[in-house]
């Protein structure tokens, strides 16, 4: 840490600070314990206020706002946990997320981060409860594409992460599903619709997983949302 | 699991997920409103502002991932960023700290408010053992949105001071609360 970085605590913590200024600040503070533990304390702050009753409609004044101007579409292809299946869900138009990927190999990243500092505490005392499982997916015939999934177990939930590229561009309803599958029964377990560059990511979480997988797929479903595959298998491997 | 979820939630608004948006709201809507209602101290504002904190978290304006610290925390900052921004654009007079902090409580039920109810306990004891110098300070600067200049004036202490005075203010808060709460502030 320098001491320089540290000056910079309460402009930071002010919202003062320039872009850049931030994002260095922010890099600081991954190296500075004490920076970050003041952070995490200011944090804390808001749990000083009274609780005060929202005001009557507010909520659906806010949502309203906020999803204005956003193309009705959506939802489905990102995971739905089991006990939100019950959500509706809109029909899929045109599906489009350059941050997609990113997002979630900055998730990959931090799972794997916390799985490591887990098992580093769990080797001290019992035994490790979090395991990671890197899965190579390999193509069907005819399939250019490539992937790689990472399971990883951390008390009793099971976090999917699947990271795919060189993907062929879909039509506006096509979305590509992940399935995890034991003794040939599927649940759908993520999707997602290729960016630009071919690249796909999803994030996937089962809580209290206790089934012993045997095989992962994906496949190239005709529309989002689907409980049960109906297209092709583009890539599997056994677990 | 807390943190986990968050991050889910957050990781399907990024998606453009309108209900894993609307979960978040559900789950942040009290202490975010209040909090912002403590800080602007009009009802108005403080919906402006809550609406504001959403369109930024929809439209990806501002970028969450764990190496920022607790989802809560970039949360909260983001909130009380915005906030400022609406005080120093509007320049509203405010309401001396004396009568906000005796401001009525509007009591919710019981159940929802058992974390909350706890952590104000924690926060308040652990603000109470600093200063009233030190407390001041934390208000003008967290709460009050007031620049480092404004304080020295108002304070009448050099500008240094008043960086160097906040931050043992807020460092003391944190041993303070880390006493309390032992590891488990950080590392759930």
């Amino acid at each position: 840490m320098t001491n320089m970085d540290c000056d910079q605590l309460i402009d930071y913590l002010n919202g003062t600070l320039s872009k850049n200024d931030t994002d260095q600040f922010e890099q600081h503070l991954t190296s500075c314990t004490e920076c970050q533990e003041i952070v995490e304390a200011t944090g804390q702050l808001p749990y000083l206020a009274d609780p005060m009753e929202p005001p009557a409609g507010m909520k659906s004044r806010i949502l309203s706002n906020v999803f204005e101007g956003t193309p009705e579409k959506n939802d489905s292809p990102v995971a739905l946990k089991p006990e939100m299946a019950a959500i509706p869900i809109q029909k899929p138009k045109q599906k489009f997320h350059i941050g997609k990927p990113l997002i979630a190999a900055v998730l990959l990243a931090s799972l794997l981060g916390n799985a490591y500092a887990f098992m580093q505490l769990s080797d001290q005392n019992q035994e490790p409860e979090t395991a990671i499982q890197s899965i190579e997916l390999e193509p069907s015939a005819a399939f250019s594409g490539t992937a790689t999934a990472a399971m990883i177990e951390e008390q009793g939930a099971l976090n999917l992460v699947v990271k795919a590229d060189q993907l062929a561009e879909l039509d506006a309803s096509q979305v590509y599903q992940v399935w995890l599958i034991k003794d040939d029964k599927p649940i759908p377990a993520g999707a997602f619709s290729p960016n630009p560059n071919g690249e796909g990511a999803s994030y996937y979480q089962l809580e209290e997983s206790s089934a012993e997988w045997d095989t992962i797929a994906i496949t190239l479903e005709p529309e989002a949302g689907n409980e049960l595959p109906k297209g092709e298998v583009v890539l599997s491997s056994e677990i | 699991m807390e943190k986990s979820t968050d991050t889910y939630l957050y990781m399907r608004i990024s998606e453009q997920d309108k209900a894993a948006l609307e979960q978040l709201y559900d789950r942040y809507e009290k202490i975010l409103f209040s909090f912002l209602y403590k800080m602007l101290e009009d009802r108005e504002l403080a919906e402006e502002a809550l609406q504001e904190v959403f369109i930024k978290i929809w439209r990806g304006k501002g970028i969450y991932d764990e190496s920022k610290g607790k989802f809560t925390s970039w949360l909260f900052r983001m909130a009380q960023n915005t906030a400022i921004d609406l005080i120093r654009k509007r320049k509203k007079p405010s309401v001396p700290i004396e009568e906000a902090m005796q401001m009525a409580s509007h009591d919710l039920p019981v159940d929802e408010q058992v974390e909350w109810k706890e952590k104000k306990g924690q926060i308040e004891t652990a603000v109470q053992r600093l200063s009233s110098e030190q407390q001041k300070m934390i208000d003008l600067f967290y709460f009050k949105g007031h620049t480092h200049e404004t304080i020295a004036d108002m304070c009448d202490i050099p500008l240094g001071t008043v960086k160097s005075r906040i931050r043992l203010a807020l460092k003391k808060l944190k041993t303070s609360l880390h006493g309390m709460q032992g590891r488990g502030a950080y590392d759930d």
